[in-house]
């Protein structure tokens, strides 16, 4: 990122990033058993997949759009996935498949929404049942439970002390930050978001891009599938129930406007983090279930609400 | 930025005030040794009174007891977050009520290799998962879901004359306790060929679903003469789907939990039947069981809490 | 009121945005019944003082006095209740409302609480657009009705506040003769009855056709007031732009050169049968009423719209254009009317609105060449001496003019060499049309061709080589330069035999 950018935008992206590092020292001073290598490790591993199901949810937000869906097909991809596995296939290949299945979704959602022209909410609103229902019927309504140690490892191991999840949450922010930042990809999700009409008059080819957008974003649900089979081992019909409203909380925690053609890929991360952070230490202190809900509505709000007055402020 | 730094102060107001709320239970006072208590949800009743049988017996054994849920029921992988958190806080046991049988292995292996050790209340573990990964339960603690649902079962044969066209409420497919009520309500009605199932449909433990696919139900088969449903919430939810069809009284229903208010239905003749577990029991012995874990005592495997069948002319016992 | 005393006075007026002192002592003084021409460059600070006076915009120093009295313009409401008006350029109508709703929006008489008045509405909004001099159905939707119409229904509104200053920006930029003559009359009536009209607009015969007073701003400041029979054209430029504007159109001669784009039969929507060619070295100037199709050719030869019928040969080739995308890669440039809304992503820096139309030569492999976007978004910057902090400035902070040349750059570091124009100068001042007006001898010196809609008729006969008249979605006429006369180019577009 060039260094005048990184002025412009980053200045939004610090204060978020001074509201994850305020958190931390709240909690730090709260309770003892925060700020430990361990407990730390535990958020990382526990936020990875919240994190990746929002890189695919700012790319859509960024064009412009939203997407519901997402939860329903991290359920169905998960299905598709522990089926295969349970029927021997080899894991690199049921992975793929499952992969192929969220990419598949997603495609049909971009699909709706560029040759079928229906609002996104919509479009996806129907996706987010099609593909519960779906989970829900190939695997009778049961979850399919019980893989090899090979297959776990993708939750359970650990490289250099790092949970596996984390890691891999981490080479896709990578890879979703350069292609956000340095690609046709990426200048044209910002472009249909800021412009749609203008993008297209300037010869950009925007059902296509934004086609792909939406396949990106069930190519994200399927790849959080995987973490989340692995991690529970065992696939569920009713996994990732509500994990879009998740995933669309740690992106405007972020910084992404749900009016499109803004936001940052780092800016999810730091707002899964910000929940993910939340949630652990309130857990921590023992707060109900219930008033957790509240803090977390709160800082949702909160966080855009600062948002919106950074924003004024520089006009 | 000020505004920014105002925000700050709120949050961290709120924050301050969320640990506050929560002091009493959760600092540590004096030595007194910690036990979490995960639960599947805090919004129904029947773990609100395993909560209150927990921490009566928590006070009275002198343990610092939290308790936590999940904010939905079906979110296994929040419970598990929910657990590795706590594990986190220096637990001497952890007691859970799985909201998956075979997902919370996962967690349970944590706490083993933690080497705290881990009490199972109401849904036992799969067996198979258990096996995988050589998890260590110290003690299950549970109603047989089996043998209420085989008493449900044999009270309808009974009170209908052996002749009944019965639909099922079921709870979400694949947990351990709903299944295990379901086949034992089924294996029962085996015995009476007069007996026929004519519709079976999960309800997902809820008011109002339970509701809507009764409803949806009455509608395929209006001559259902009786309904088991899993769970007494559910079957609250059938009992106003059957008000609504204009057939209070015609169709026998029996629930399961024996819960204030399906108590109050049975009272008033909407409900038949209610199999009646004792959560708060359940909650007691579990933190009894821990305490005696703590002092190094041994506890058994696996651990009954008798079930009744709960009617209009009192209380039937089967164990 | 005392004859003595302006209605309204703004003295001292100070904005101040960040890194811009958009206001710095700037003053306006309007008496009652008189019609206030305001002129200045664009960023002169005209728009800013008309929304300190709206009340949309605080100021940060200065005093406000109506009749002597001095007041504070809190809000927008509480200017409405002070009786001043503003009518942007944009119209603020709800479509899909009538008339009379529209007029009364937010103030409808009632019969009892809640309960509208309809008979009453509908009576008090005849009454008011009859006094302006316009008959329109008040149940009519404002959807329905035409541009002209619609800000009729504006000024209707206005008055139906009882405003006693009206702010007009750019009323006229997109009506036609018949319809401007309408609005002078309606705004003739609103004086006689005391109204002062403050009236912003680029066009210099109609501020010397309607106008009374005149106040120019130049960088935030009060330059001058005066009388604007006392003034001449020359002058006020000369006090807008601080130097002398040589030539209002600059012309200068070519030899055409080979054919650049042809089109046959061309059918699109309301077009029938088109047929025109453009070559290099030429400007086409393509004139015509508001609705003859214009920027229905112009759409369509851009693949913004369908084509229905008809071939378009580019350079010799026949070829299709399904998709802007076709059209930019037959390097064919649209500048579109709206450039805030079809042109420019405003919320996006320079630098990526100039490397929009070339995503793909910018890039290898899908990933992009930064190095050669920043050079790229340089060079225009200095070529076009567009006005900005620099390539990374987000666009939607420049002027208008300033951003009419990013759209330009885009299109220039693509490569293009047919240029469509839509109204080039619409919302661009004095002085920085001349910049686009070079601008454009220098593409057609550089052996581009340019296609240039405009509905303003002096712009159309100053700059074109020959001219296309079109009416009803036909060409009407074909005009050379020399042919190409104000009465030539009207009578043909109303369709009158010449």
């Amino acid at each position: 990122m060039t260094p005048r950018l990184l002025h412009v935008q980053s200045r939004r992206q610090l204060g978020t990033f001074a509201g994850l590092i305020a958190l931390c020292l709240i909690l730090w001073a709260a309770t003892p058993h925060f700020l430990t290598v361990s407990n730390l490790l535990n958020v990382l591993e526990q936020t990875a997949i919240n994190a990746v199901v929002a890189v695919g949810m700012t790319f859509v937000i960024i064009s412009g759009g939203i997407d519901l869906s997402v939860g329903s097909i991290l359920a169905l991809s998960g299905i598709a996935l522990g089926s295969a596995l349970q029927a021997g296939v080899p894991v690199p290949v049921a992975i793929a498949l499952a992969l192929a299945v969220g990419l598949a979704c997603g495609l049909v959602n971009g699909v709706l929404v560029t040759f079928g022209r229906l609002p996104p909410f919509i479009a996806t609103l129907g996706m987010m049942s099609v593909a519960r229902g779906a989970a829900l019927m190939l695997a009778e309504g049961r979850p399919i439970s019980g893989f090899d140690d090979g297959f776990r490892m993708l939750a359970t191991g650990r490289v250099l002390m790092l949970p596996a999840p984390a890691i891999t949450a981490g080479l896709i922010y990578a890879v979703a930050h350069f292609v956000l930042g340095h690609t046709v990809f990426g200048r044209a999700a910002y472009a249909i978001g800021g412009n749609e009409e203008a993008a297209r008059l300037s010869g950009v080819a925007v059902r296509y891009h934004k086609t792909a957008i939406y396949g990106v974003a069930g190519l994200m649900s399927a790849a959080a599938a995987v973490i989340l089979t692995a991690r529970l081992n065992s696939a569920q019909p009713t996994a990732g129930t509500m994990y879009e409203l998740d995933a669309i909380a740690a992106t405007v925690i972020g910084g992404t406007s749900l009016l499109g053609g803004e936001g940052t890929i780092m800016g999810a991360l730091i707002g899964a983090l910000i929940m993910g952070v939340l949630r652990n230490g309130l857990n921590l202190l023992d707060v109900s279930s219930f008033f957790q809900q509240v803090v977390i509505g709160v800082v949702i709000i909160g966080a855009v609400l600062v948002d919106m007055s950074l924003k004024r402020h520089r006009r | 930025m000020s505004r920014l730094a105002n925000v700050l102060v709120v949050g961290l107001a709120m924050l301050g005030l969320a640990a506050g709320c929560n002091r009493g239970s959760s600092t540590e006072s004096g030595a007194a040794p910690k036990v979490a208590f995960v639960m599947k949800t805090l919004n129904h009743p029947f773990f609100l009174d395993m909560q209150r049988g927990a921490e009566e017996a928590a006070g009275r054994e002198g343990i610092q007891l939290v308790v936590q849920a999940a904010e939905r029921e079906i979110d296994v992988e929040k419970q598990m977050q929910i657990i590795e958190n706590l594990l986190q806080t220096g637990i001497r046991a952890l007691i859970v009520t799985p909201s998956g049988s075979r997902e919370i292995a996962s967690a349970i292996a944590k706490a083993n290799r933690g080497a705290v050790p881990v009490i199972v209340v109401d849904t036992r573990v799969d067996p198979k998962a258990a096996a995988d990964n050589k998890l260590q339960i110290a003690s299950f603690i549970g109603s047989d879901n089996y043998e209420g649902g085989r008493l449900a079962g044999e009270y309808l044969a009974k009170s209908t004359g052996g002749k009944a066209r019965v639909a099922i409420l079921e709870g979400i497919p694949g947990h351990e306790t709903g299944d295990s009520r379901l086949r034992g309500f089924r294996e029962a009605l085996q015995q009476h060929p007069g007996m026929t199932i004519v519709a079976s449909q999960p309800a997902n433990w809820e008011r109002d679903l339970g509701f809507t696919v009764f409803q949806n139900m009455l509608q395929a088969h209006a001559d259902i003469d009786a309904l088991f449903a899993c769970s007494d919430l559910m079957a609250l939810g059938a009992v106003e789907a059957i008000a609504a069809a204009g057939r209070s009284g015609g169709i026998r229903v029996v629930g399961f939990d024996a819960l204030d208010d399906a108590r109050k239905m049975i009272e008033a003749g909407r409900m038949e039947a209610s199999v009646a577990q004792s959560p708060r029991d359940m909650g007691r012995i579990a933190v009894e069981s821990a305490a005696r874990l703590l002092r190094g005592q041994a506890v058994a495997a696996e651990q009954k809490v008798p079930i009744a069948l709960v009617t209009k002319s009192g209380t039937a016992g089967s164990h | 009121m005392n004859d003595t005393t302006p209605l309204l006075q703004m003295r001292g007026i100070c904005k101040q945005y960040p890194g811009i002192q958009a206001l710095n002592e700037a003053a306006l003084e309007v008496r009652a019944g008189e019609v206030h021409a305001l002129l200045g460059e664009n960023g002169a600070g005209k728009s800013t003082l008309m929304k300190i006076l709206s009340g949309a915009v605080r100021r940060d120093a200065g005093d406000v006095f109506l009749n002597g009295e001095p007041v504070d313009l809190g809000d927008p409401n509480r200017a409405r209740q002070l009786g001043i008006s503003t009518i942007y350029q944009e119209l603020s109508l709800v479509p899909h409302l009538t008339v009379a709703e529209n007029i009364f929006l937010g103030k409808a008489p009632t019969r009892w609480p809640g309960v509208l008045d309809w008979p009453r509405m509908r009576r008090e909004a005849t009454r008011i657009l009859s006094g302006l001099g316009v008959s329109l159905d008040p149940d009519a939707r404002v959807r329905s009705l035409r541009l002209a119409q619609q800000q009729m229904v504006e000024v209707a509104r206005a008055l139906a506040d009882e405003a006693r200053i009206l702010v007009m920006d750019e009323p006229t930029s997109s009506l036609s003769e018949r319809e401007i003559a309408q609005l002078f009359g309606a705004i003739r009536r609103l004086t006689a009855r005391g109204v002062a009209v403050v009236y912003i607009s680029h066009r210099m015969e109609e501020v010397f056709r309607i106008g009374q007073r005149v106040t120019v701003l130049r960088d935030g400041r009060h330059v001058a007031t005066g009388d604007i029979a006392d003034v001449s054209v020359p002058q006020l430029v000369r006090l807008m732009a601080n130097r002398d504007v040589s030539e209002h159109y600059p012309r200068r001669s070519h030899a055409r050169g080979e054919e650049l784009l042809r089109v046959e039969g061309l059918g699109s929507g309301s077009l029938r049968d088109v047929s025109f060619v453009l070559r290099r070295g030429e400007i086409l100037g393509i004139a015509g009423l508001v609705g003859a199709g214009r920027t229905r050719l112009a759409r369509a030869i851009a693949g913004a719209d369908r084509i229905d019928r008809g071939r378009i040969v580019i350079r010799g080739k026949t070829i299709r254009i399904g998709s802007p995308a076709d059209a930019a890669r037959a390097r064919i440039a649209f500048l579109p009317e709206d450039r805030k809304q079809q042109g420019l992503v405003l919320g996006l820096a320079v630098e990526r609105n100039v490397a929009l139309s070339h995503l793909r030569a910018l890039s290898r492999f899908g990933v992009m060449d930064r190095r050669t976007e920043r050079r790229e978004a340089q060079q225009a910057i200095v070529d076009l001496r567009i006005r900005t902090q620099g390539p990374e400035q987000t666009v939607v902070h420049l002027s208008g003019a300033n951003q009419q040349k990013v759209v330009l750059a885009k299109w220039l570091a693509a490569r293009a060499d047919i240029f469509i124009f839509d109204e080039p100068t619409r919302g661009i001042d004095v002085a920085a049309r001349h910049d686009i007006y070079l601008l454009m001898n220098r593409l057609v010196e550089q052996g581009a061709g340019i296609m240039m809609i405009s509905s303003d008729l002096p712009e159309v006969l100053g700059m074109s080589d020959r001219v296309l008249v079109m009416r009803a979605g036909a060409v009407q006429a074909e005009l050379s330069a020399a042919e190409a006369t104000e009465a030539a180019v009207l009578q043909a577009a109303l369709g009158l035999a010449s």
